[in-house]
């Protein structure tokens, strides 16, 4: 028999007690679990809405005069001059943001992997009035833009056809089935789109190709929008590489919004990262002081273990073993806990979030929990060790 | 084997200060049987103390085998705890959460030699509560749990006991029959050292030291207690 077996066999007796100590363990380590699971459920949720920002990046004509800082979101209001982006520029820009992605991620499956979205701008009067008809890619533009839907008719899915934006169709009284004149030609209302308080809202659309040809502006384009379609993805990358290969054009990382939202998710994990941590610090200090007492309690035992044979050693031993148990059984409630407590409180903190168990917090809350209880046994353990026998006895 | 010389105890410092044991010499042969005896307060739990090296010598000497023991780090004395001396004590001292097999495995455990739960149910046996073996300290009465204690030291084969009042707890039959036990093993061959203040269970000795105010008064050997008939059972 080792000396191991008779502490379990001795701690399986005093059941309530090591429970109790251990209680510090698991509210600690629950918390941090808690928190770190209903943290990746945020982040998760801040990443699926930043993908509905739309594009990572820009890419303009070198020389003009648009306003920068507004990035994309102006486009509807400027006059776009002379200057255009060939199209064939097209695959080479594709090829710069696959390469720079498939690095980023170490993936090496062919293909595409970026959403680009080219468009052209052309100016018409529809009933009198000036607006903007901008060419795009019905596909692409629809992953770019998730957020848009359909208020009447249907999407995009053939040449000749027109999209309305809502304010757009509102105030040129345009209905699915109306004509709007293109030069020369003229384009069908397929669909109206919902508001979305974009200057998408002024603007209609219609296939690419079919811009072009109205306006003879085929094989040029006004600008793209790229989408990566993922969070890591290295947009500024990107765009410096886009930047120094292809002339004529420039690409424009967009990403304050990223950025900011990005910056909020940080803090609210570094604040909850710090309230785990006083949690922790708390539970440790619990449990050292519920050791101290089981000191206390069995100065007796351990005198009778030091008159027995027992080397300092050895009792300090006995008590770390303890320790490690209590971590233990602190990790497993403390993960299982942790979860529930993310389940039910997560939704509250990020409204409406799904939460997910992370079988990976499972090691980290073990590891976590043995830590906090092997340090808390320390002390303890120590002042254990130095119960000489004659005064345990003389206490009892 | 072992001898205490010219040893002192003084507990506390001024008008507090206690002196325990003053300038007491005594020397336990192997095979002897000692009761130390003196009203309380006499210093004879002090002077079990300092043999066993549970307390330490204010000044004076303790050899075992000749070597000085008074001086012995925690270190050294777990040693001899594991193998030299072992002790009894009134209050039995048991761990109330272990079993009475337990108990007694706890000082082979503790020692790490390869001795294994047989040796300790042969040593149950011994003390007669191979039986009781798988039962707990609150289970057993007093006497019983006295001999499980006494069965606790005798696992690791000592050659001193030392035992405070062993049957201090318990009525005279139950007391007489731990005597009994402490004879038998005497006969073996092991010394004994018991500290009692009644002197119907001093009379079992083969020596009867007196203590008063920490100093011997008095010495006395029973030599009508006969010779070992038999040395060394185990």
């Amino acid at each position: 028999m080792k000396l191991y077996k008779i502490v379990a066999k001795d701690m399986l007796r005093r059941k309530r007690r090591v429970l109790y100590a251990a209680l510090g363990v698991v509210i600690g380590t629950m918390t941090v679990v808690g928190i770190l699971t209903i943290a990746s459920a945020g982040e998760a949720k801040i990443y699926k809405q930043l993908e509905q920002y739309g594009p990572n990046l820009t890419v303009i004509p070198a020389i003009n005069n648009l306003d920068m800082k507004l990035g994309n979101l102006s486009m509807g209001t400027l006059t776009v001059g002379e200057n255009y982006i060939p199209e064939d520029q097209l695959p080479k820009i594709r090829q710069i943001a696959d390469s720079k992605i498939r690095e980023a991620l170490k993936i090496t499956d062919e293909g595409d992997i970026a959403t680009i979205a080219p468009k052209l701008f052309a100016n018409t009067k529809v009933n009198g009035v000036s607006l903007v008809v901008v060419g795009v890619d019905p596909q692409q533009e629809r992953i770019v833009k998730s957020w848009w839907e359909v208020g009447k008719g249907t999407y995009l899915d053939g040449t000749d056809q027109a999209l309305v934006g809502a304010i757009a169709a509102d105030l040129l009284k345009l209905n699915v089935g109306d004509t709007v004149p293109l030069n020369e030609s003229s384009v069908k209302v397929t669909g109206i789109l919902k508001e979305t308080g974009a200057s998408d809202d002024y603007q209609i659309f219609a296939p690419l190709a079919t811009v072009q040809k109205a306006f003879n502006k085929e094989d040029v384009i006004s600008s793209l929008d790229i989408r990566a379609l993922c969070n890591a993805c290295p947009v500024e990358m990107i765009a410096d590489s886009i930047n120094q290969n292809i002339p004529g054009v420039r690409a424009i990382a967009v990403k304050q919004i990223a950025q900011s939202e990005m910056g909020l998710v940080e803090k609210m994990n570094s604040l909850m990262f710090a309230l785990a941590g006083i949690t922790l610090m708390v539970g440790l200090f619990g449990v050292v002081n519920t050791m101290m007492s089981s000191v206390h309690e069995r100065t007796k035992d351990i005198g009778i273990m030091r008159a027995v044979g027992a080397s300092r050693k050895q009792i300090i031993k006995i008590f770390i073993f303890e320790a490690v148990v209590i971590g233990i059984i602190g990790g497993i409630a403390g993960y299982l806990l942790g979860t529930a407590l993310a389940y039910l409180i997560g939704p509250l903190v990020f409204e409406g979030t799904a939460v997910y168990f992370v079988p990976q917090y499972f090691p980290v809350a073990l590891i976590v929990s043995i830590t906090v209880a092997v340090l808390a046994a320390v002390y303890p353990a120590i002042k254990a060790a130095e119960i000489r026998v004659a005064d345990s006895f003389r206490s009892v | 084997m072992l001898e205490v010389k010219n040893a002192s105890k003084i507990y506390g410092e001024g008008l507090a200060r206690v002196v325990a044991l003053d300038n007491v010499s005594l020397e336990v042969e192997i095979g002897n049987f000692i009761a130390v005896m003196g009203p309380s307060g006499s210093g004879k739990s002090t002077l079990l103390n300092i043999i066993g090296g549970l307390d330490q010598l204010s000044s004076g000497e303790v050899i075992l085998d000749g070597n000085r023991i008074d001086g012995y780090d925690e270190n050294a004395l777990v040693e001899i705890r594991r193998g030299k001396i072992a002790y009894v004590f009134q209050q039995y001292h048991l761990m109330s959460s272990l079993t009475a097999l337990e108990n007694v495995l706890m000082p082979l455990i503790f020692a790490g030699d390869g001795k294994n739960e047989k040796d300790a149910l042969d040593i149950l046996k011994r003390v007669g509560l191979e039986k009781r073996a798988n039962h707990k300290p609150c289970q057993l009465s007093g006497g019983e749990q006295q001999r499980v204690a006494i069965a606790r030291t005798l696992v690791t084969s000592p050659s001193l006991i030392l035992a405070d009042e062993p049957t201090g707890n318990m009525d005279q039959k139950t007391g007489n029959e731990i005597l009994e036990l402490f004879k038998e093993l005497n006969e073996e061959g092991r010394s004994i050292v018991m500290v009692t203040h009644s002197p119907d269970i001093a009379k079992h000795a083969k020596e009867i030291v007196n203590l008063q105010d920490g100093q011997i008064v008095d010495r006395t050997r029973h030599f009508h207690i006969e010779v070992p008939r038999q040395i060394c059972r185990c």
